[in-house]
């Protein structure tokens, strides 16, 4: 039930959502739409590059862009939770980097366990509260995203990608 | 007041969409509750607002955040230029802060060698435009696609096409550059979570995320009101806030940050003399305030005029409210007299504050203390609010009608200085007789024989309906009277409700114990202006507090719920002894609806009356534009909404309108007549005392 939901929510809010068998199916996706592509500019959460199975495929990729190149054309993220209400994705950030490959790119790929899903954010609250008062990180952050980046600023009309990513194509595996 | 058409257009429009959005997204939600819920948790965080301060610095100095406190704009900008000095910065990225709107931090910095950069796109276009913002949520609300292309090109020195994707594309690529070629960023903060010493921040653009993790300073203004005590009540503030700003369930991003990410983060925490503010025990309402700008977007004012004049810095009747208190009253003396005081912001507010009711009081506080103006002083403090002069005043203006009065009721050949109010609405001659002296007359040779066997009821008419539409009060006695009661008229006295809204509050005390005096025990009051209602059941009581005021007002019933809640069923029963109109539509009065909540019932009412259902204008309970002295101080104003609502009238086709209040008939009767509108205005007892008696056959 739950999932249905946030599949309806996060499509009402304008994010894909691909549902895969498995990780590997999901790693197999992605793999094909960048050689599809044609992408060079990738960039990965740091944290991917060391969790299997990402590891094997993008322990190589670059986690930041170049020095005074500020763009990219995918960035692949994991989330720690999806919100059934709201169809956001929750992420745990663990460093600047990590937070920056949602934002920085054109298109940004997100795996996203179904057994993740939870109703609503109260649910999750407590972990919260927990991640922000963690001392081992610099500085605890917690994002939670919801469709692409979108602005109504110019006469009112629903534009996207104005800051982060015009696509947030959710992974669900 | 010039009124622009085309920004009007724009901010009417959003409005509508806006509406619909946002009654969308809460559907399945329990919008009372929620508001209920959050107003308590940011009324008790305001109580201990000093002790959750101290919390929120202590959690975030663990975690290695700089904490400053300012005292006021001037501190908080000078300590954010001595951090762009420390870390040797001259270019910041901005995402939206209206604390530094509210500290004109951008101009200090410019004039210092700091230059500070808007990034989100609205104030980014503004700033560009070198304008201010007009809307606290769209800050470019008042530009069209075509003025942004033209800036853009003039600003970037090549022809850009004017489609919106292309125009948000090339911002993206300029604003991209600017953010990572700045040495540090600077944002707001929608709460600061004690607890845990970690901030939170809502957008939908993404640039809140850029701007605290791509230049290695963060810098946090932030005002004191803004402090919660954990992750749980920042969460509930996150489920109203989008739903009630924007109608999204959530917006795009929302981000919890605790902590420096790269060399620093500050945070800044601005009183501004809110501390005083919180220490009013009326005043503390307004710091519930989370900045949704619902009540902008529902404001017919706002919709009228837009940000630019409706504002000093903050916007709209709570912006008129912050400006007071930060800066000074001056500054809001002409801001307060563009609240229509029609409390249709208070249905929409995510903390329900009072804000009509504070805007009241705030021109109490500005009679007090800032001067007032000649006229009301003389209208309100003096005439009025002396009864016999009151009486003298409309004696005088009976005798005068001969002069003034034309065969159809208005008055004609006005003196030079009222040509204002006379040109988009027509006004009334006072009746040749005031109510008071036909009532018994004509009641009593209504009256049925048989004696009443329901019992009495007073009737309260009000000043417009006594000396101006004495027919009003009639029909509503012949109503009564027909179907049983014994009808008393209650004293023709003011109830003070025109000098409490200047904020002559002596005066309207005064007013109202002398009609207090004269009232007697027992039986309901039925009244038949939904203002006079408020004032004899709400804000009198709240003026003269005492057992008798408190007895007056649990016996004021405004007419149409009297009359629907006793004798439904004998109106549903009756039949009807020949046609009325054919299509009759319904104007919904300000305090009718929002205060005595008695639109249904009048609607109702109507349909019994009639055996038709009213049809719906657009925007029904959008304001006439009367609105007491508003429509005195703002003629501008007040003729563009009356247009609005005659043309709303006029798309429905309907041969009349029924409504509640005199001011709104005065109003719409007046402006349609000006206009040559071929509608009947009615008070809705003159629709029924008509339905009872027989439409006569034509």
């Amino acid at each position: 039930m739950s999932l249905n939901e946030f599949i309806d929510k996060a499509v009402a809010a304008g994010a894909e959502v691909v549902r895969l068998e498995s990780t590997g199916a999901a790693v197999a996706y992605l793999k094909k739409y960048l050689g599809d592509n044609g992408v060079c500019a990738i960039l990965v959460s740091p944290e991917l590059k060391t969790r299997p199975p990402f590891c094997d495929e993008f322990s190589g990729a670059p986690e930041k862009p170049p020095a005074g190149e500020p763009w990219a054309d995918v960035g692949v993220v994991a989330a720690d939770y999806g919100i059934a209400e709201t169809g956001t994705l929750v992420r745990f950030d663990r460093s600047d980097d990590d937070k920056n490959v949602w934002t920085l790119p054109e298109v940004c790929f997100c795996f996203l366990e179904r057994n993740r899903v939870v109703p609503a954010l109260d649910a999750i609250a407590p972990f919260l509260t927990e991640h922000l008062a963690r001392t081992d990180l610099a500085s605890p952050q917690v994002s939670l995203v919801t469709g692409p980046s979108r602005t109504a600023d110019i006469e009112n009309q629903l534009t996207i990608g104005v800051h982060g990513p015009s696509r947030l194509i959710i992974l669900l595996t | 007041m010039k009124i622009d058409p085309s920004l009007k257009n724009v901010l009417q429009d959003f409005s509508r969409s806006y509406r619909a959005k946002r009654s969308n997204v809460l559907q399945g939600y329990d919008f009372e509750a929620l508001r209920t819920a959050l107003a308590e948790v940011k009324d008790k965080a305001l109580t201990r607002n000093a002790e959750l301060l101290s919390e929120f610095e202590k959690n975030a100095r663990a975690h290695g955040t700089i904490v400053f406190r300012a005292r006021d704009g001037r501190e908080a900008n000078e300590l954010v230029l001595k951090i762009c000095r420390d870390h040797g910065v001259t270019k910041m990225a901005k995402g939206k802060s209206m604390v530094s709107e509210e500290t004109g931090l951008n101009g200090f910095l410019a004039k210092r060698g700091v230059e500070a950069r808007e990034t989100d796109l609205g104030e980014w276009i503004v700033q560009l435009g070198a304008e201010s913002p007009t809307h606290m949520v769209m800050p470019a609300i008042h530009m069209t696609r075509g003025d942004v292309a033209a800036l853009f090109s003039k600003k970037l020195g090549r022809t850009v096409p004017d489609d919106i994707p292309s125009l948000v594309r090339i911002a993206r690529g300029e604003m991209r550059r600017e953010i990572f070629t700045a040495q540090a960023g600077l944002t707001g903060a929608n709460a600061l979570i004690a607890e845990s010493g970690a901030i939170m921040l809502v957008t939908n653009e993404g640039n809140g995320r850029l701007v605290t993790t791509v230049p290695p300073v963060h810098i946090v203004l932030a005002s004191i009101e803004k402090v919660l005590p954990s992750v749980r009540e920042a969460l509930l503030l996150l489920k109203l806030l989008p739903r009630n700003a924007t109608g999204q369930s959530i917006t795009s991003y929302v981000s919890f940050i605790a902590g420096p990410h790269a060399a620093a983060q500050y945070v800044i925490i601005l009183d501004n003399h809110r501390t005083e503010m919180a220490a009013d025990p009326v005043f503390r309402d307004a710091l519930r305030c989370i900045k949704c700008s619902a009540c902008l977007n529902v404001c017919p004012v706002y919709q009228m005029i837009g940000g630019e004049e409706y504002a000093h810095i903050y916007m709209g009747g709570i912006g008129t409210l912050f400006t007071a208190w930060i800066y000074g009253l001056r500054a809001s003396k002409a801001l307060a007299r563009l609240c229509l005081r029609c409390h249709r912001c208070e249905a929409y507010c995510a903390t329900k504050i009072p804000i009509a009711d504070l805007i009241t009081a705030l021109a109490e506080k500005i009679n007090r203390e800032a001067g007032r103006a000649l006229w009301k002083r003389f209208a309100f403090d003096g005439v009025l609010g002396t009864p016999r002069l009151q009486k003298a005043a409309f004696g005088a203006a009976r005798l005068a009608r001969r002069a003034i009065a034309s065969g159809d009721g208005y008055a004609r050949r006005l003196p030079a200085w009222m040509k204002k109010y006379d040109r988009f609405r027509a006004l009334p001659a006072p009746a040749p007789r005031p109510l008071s002296r036909t009532f018994g007359r004509v009641i009593a040779s209504e009256a049925t024989a048989k004696p009443s066997a329901k019992g009495s009821v007073t009737l309260f008419a009000g000043c417009l309906v006594e000396h101006f539409y004495p027919e009003i009060g009639l029909a509503g006695a012949r109503v009564l009277s027909k179907l049983g009661y014994d009808v008393k008229l209650a004293p023709p006295m003011c109830c003070g409700f025109p000098m409490s809204n200047a904020g002559f509050r002596r005066a309207s005390g005064k007013a109202f114990s002398a009609l207090l005096e004269k009232f007697r025990n027992g039986g309901p009051i039925v009244t038949l202006c939904p203002t006079c209602s408020t004032m004899l059941a709400a804000r009198g009581p709240e003026l003269v507090k005492n057992e008798k005021a408190r007895r007056l007002a649990s016996s004021i019933v405004p007419f149409s719920r009297f009359v629907l809640e006793k004798e439904r069923s004998a109106l549903a029963a009756w039949s009807r002894p020949s046609p009325g109109p054919a299509r009759v539509t319904y104007h919904d009065s300000c305090h009718h609806k929002h205060l005595l909540k008695a639109s249904g019932e009048s609607r109702e009412l109507v349909r019994l009356a009639l055996g038709t259902a009213v049809v719906e204008m657009d925007e029904p309970d959008a304001c006439c534009g009367f609105a007491g002295s508003f429509t005195v101080d703002n003629p501008e104003i007040s003729a563009a909404l009356l247009a609005d609502k005659l043309a709303a009238i006029e798309r429905t086709g309907a041969d009349e309108v029924a409504l509640d209040c005199p001011g709104c008939l005065l109003q719409v009767r007046g402006g349609c007549y000006r206009n040559g509108l071929a509608v009947r205005v009615s008070h809705t007892a003159e629709i029924l005392d008509r339905a009872l008696r027989g439409y006569p056959r034509s």
